[in-house]
């Protein structure tokens, strides 16, 4: 009979969950371990923001939105770690990106497609759908398609385990952990130098409802977790 | 045997190599147009190495050493160190280059002579030159073969029992041979193709973008036949038919994107260094011809094992070619890091499929990803860097408590304290104000100059968010160019 063990993940100590042949937390937690090991687990993220998601970083397959309105800012925060580690990003229809902030935010911008996907919804699905085939990020911004090509693009992105965030409003998509950022205090003696921004991820795939403050420029980021 | 001249630049990369190829062959185009003064046609082995035939040049100006001074004087800009040598064969040619850059005088070698001058390099020559396999030359010199004259004497047969077709190419290189990888079946000139456009193309991207699909064709023509191109003849003509022609080489084989960036690099030098030119182009370009003139058969590449290409990034290309090939109003776009204070232009964007993204040493150099950014351009904005860059500045107005229009006075002070920002219907209550910071670019030339005033705004909405703003006052005008969103 295997030892019991008692094991803590983010905090939480887990017992007794039974699922596919899961019987202890300490098992769970292995698993969880080997997953994220392993070619297939989460994408990295900072460790900032690591703790607000569940398995510690971008699960594969999923839709995340980010808004609010240091949302750009915390995408590349997002995606930095991701790019660093070897993954592409394609940013679709999303002009606006600062490339000078997320060179700051340390997005590795030799693994940047900007794509311009036109204004035609057909177009803008096949772009989408190319994109997740190839990349394991794929960035959209005001995202153009129907319900049904909405379904079959997340259908895609399960397949291929690629990572979609939608940057503003998600229309017809429904995200399954969505980050609203808000600045809660700007430093500006003779310039803007620094600011706070609470990051709050709410959410299918999130429990309870999880919480973070970050600084940008990213150089003295503090982080609590508060669990409400 | 052909007489060749060559003329090299030895430290060319080193000086000129730091902000990556593109920059590097853009700084040796003038230097090549000043050739192709003397010599049609050029043919552009590196950035920093040029080899044509010595034949035409040789007789118009009355022998080798005179056409070797009138090109070294030609090529002499004070600054770089720059050797002609003419002989036998282009890898002797290059070599007596090296010669000459050395001794600071052109080097002719005379067909008598040759075979000794080749006996007496050393074998490292052939890596350096010749793209020998560093390790190939190597195990040359492990075995006491120091000079190449030393592996001419093994004789061609024992170097091709050892180094099978590799053997074959040192030999031709060590005895003065010209190497011609021709297929027999297949005259190289059968895969030239033409591309024409209707109205003559002012932009060298334009040109780039509309003949891509052409020269992709005729890529794929050459690879069905199980080939691949290392030497093309590029020929351009305009609508008032000025031209200009010019072989490129890459010993590893063209790709598309390759080909699309020799293209470029040639207009490039033909549209933007055309300041006092006699033959500069005085309309736009109407027909791109390419002529493959070396092919050889295919060789196959080994990934490495560690280091190699990705296989997310070899994903990512196919992405790439998916997307392009979906519609024609899909634009997939790379960037690249150009410099300078203004956010805006810091990088711009090149399209996808005329850069190959595959090599991760090119792209991060692309990206500016190599340089230490900690040094900033004077008059650059403080950091943090805003996350939204407007693409379209939007027209904003600025007000003080009287509702005038606050503008900034020659000693680059505002005329009042500012109090709101008027954007359309939106009103933002102005609470802090950085700078203002005047730039004044390129005050030397009146076409070019630009003098505005940048400022940031710390505002805060009906609702009471607060938000910081970056403005510019041009003309007298406020414009909203980014937010630190």
């Amino acid at each position: 009979m295997a030892p019991q063990r008692t094991f803590e993940l983010h905090g939480i100590a887990l017992t007794g969950v039974h699922q596919h042949g899961v019987h202890t937390g300490a098992e769970l937690a292995e698993r969880l371990t080997q997953h994220q090991g392993s070619q297939y687990g989460p994408l990295p993220v900072g460790s900032a923001l690591s703790e607000l998601f569940p398995s510690g970083g971008l699960e594969r397959g999923h839709i995340y939105g980010c808004r609010g309105d240091a949302s750009l800012s915390l995408l590349c925060a997002l995606i930095a770690r991701a790019t660093q580690a070897g993954s592409w990003v394609a940013t679709i229809n999303l002009f606006s990106l600062g490339l000078m902030s997320a060179r700051e935010h340390g997005v590795a911008l030799q693994r940047l497609l900007c794509v311009d996907a036109g204004t035609q919804s057909t177009t803008w699905t096949q772009v989408v759908g190319a994109c997740v085939d190839g990349l394991d990020v794929v960035v959209v911004y005001a995202p153009q398609c129907s319900l049904h090509d909405a379904r079959r693009i997340e259908a895609r992105l399960k397949t291929h385990g690629s990572v979609l965030i939608i940057v503003g409003d998600p229309g017809v998509f429904s995200p399954a952990v969505v980050l609203s950022s808000h600045t809660t205090r700007w430093e500006f003696s003779t310039h803007a130098s620094h600011r706070d921004v609470d990051v709050v991820a709410t959410g299918r795939r999130v429990h309870n409802r999880r919480q973070c403050t970050l600084s940008f420029p990213a150089h003295s980021q503090h982080m609590e977790h508060v669990n409400i | 045997m052909s007489r060749t001249i060559a003329v090299v630049f030895p430290h060319w990369e080193k000086d000129h190599g730091r902000f990556g190829e593109h920059h590097s062959f853009r700084s040796f185009e003038p230097i090549v147009r000043r050739i192709s003064e003397i010599c049609a046609v050029v043919e552009v082995v590196e950035a920093g190495t040029v080899v044509m035939a010595a034949k035409g040049p040789s007789r118009y100006f009355g022998g080798d050493a005179n056409v070797a001074h009138t090109l070294s004087d030609a090529c002499d800009n004070k600054e770089d160190v720059v050797g002609v040598g003419i002989a036998d064969s282009r890898f002797a040619a290059i070599a007596a280059a090296r010669l000459a850059a050395s001794r600071k005088s052109p080097c002719v070698i005379s067909s008598s002579i040759t075979t000794e001058f080749i006996d007496a390099l050393p074998v490292q020559a052939l890596s350096e030159i010749n793209n020998i396999d560093v390790g190939t030359v190597d195990l040359l010199l492990r075995l006491g073969l120091v000079r190449c004259g030393d592996v001419r004497h093994l004789g061609e047969a024992a170097l091709i029992d050892r180094f099978g077709l590799t053997g074959h190419h040192i030999f031709q290189l060590v005895s003065a041979q010209e190497i011609y990888g021709f297929s027999l079946d297949a005259p190289p000139s059968d895969f030239s193709c033409v591309y024409e456009s209707d109205t003559p193309l002012v932009s060298v991207s334009h040109v780039v973008e509309a003949s891509h699909c052409t020269f992709e064709e005729m890529m794929h023509r050459i690879d069905a036949s199980g080939q691949q191109c290392v030497r093309v003849l590029i020929h351009c003509e305009t609508d008032h038919g000025e031209s200009m022609s010019r072989i490129w080489g890459e010993s590893r084989g063209f790709t598309t994107s390759a080909l699309a960036q020799r293209l470029s690099y040639q207009l490039d030098g033909w549209f933007v260094h055309c300041g006092d030119d006699l033959d500069a182009p005085t309309s736009g370009i109407v027909r791109v011809c390419m002529t493959p003139v070396e092919c050889r058969e295919a060789l196959a590449t080994q990934a490495v094992l560690w280091g190699g290409n990705e296989e997310n990034t070899e994903r990512a290309a196919r992405a790439v070619a998916q997307m392009c090939a979906i519609d024609d109003c899909v634009r997939v776009t790379v960037p690249q890091w150009e410099g300078g204070r203004d956010i805006t232009t810091a990088y711009s964007q090149v399209l996808a499929h005329t850069v190959d993204i595959t090599q991760s040493q090119h792209s991060a150099v692309r990206v500016g990803a190599t340089k230490n950014h900690t040094e900033k351009w004077s008059g650059s904005l403080p950091v943090p860097w805003p996350a939204w860059v407007a693409s379209q500045p939007i027209d904003i107005n600025i007000v003080d408590a009287d509702q005038h229009h606050v503008g900034v006075t020659g000693r680059h002070e505002l005329t009042s304290t500012p109090v709101s920002v008027e954007m359309g219907r939106l009103h933002y209550h102005i609470e802090k104000v950085g700078g203002p910071w005047p730039v004044e670019e390129r005050w030397w030339d009146p076409r070019r100059a630009r003098r505005h005033v940048r400022a940031q705004l710390l505002v805060r909405n009906a609702q009471g968010a607060t938000r910081v703003f970056l403005v510019v006052l041009e003309n007298n005008v406020w414009k909203l160019i980014a937010r630190y969103d």
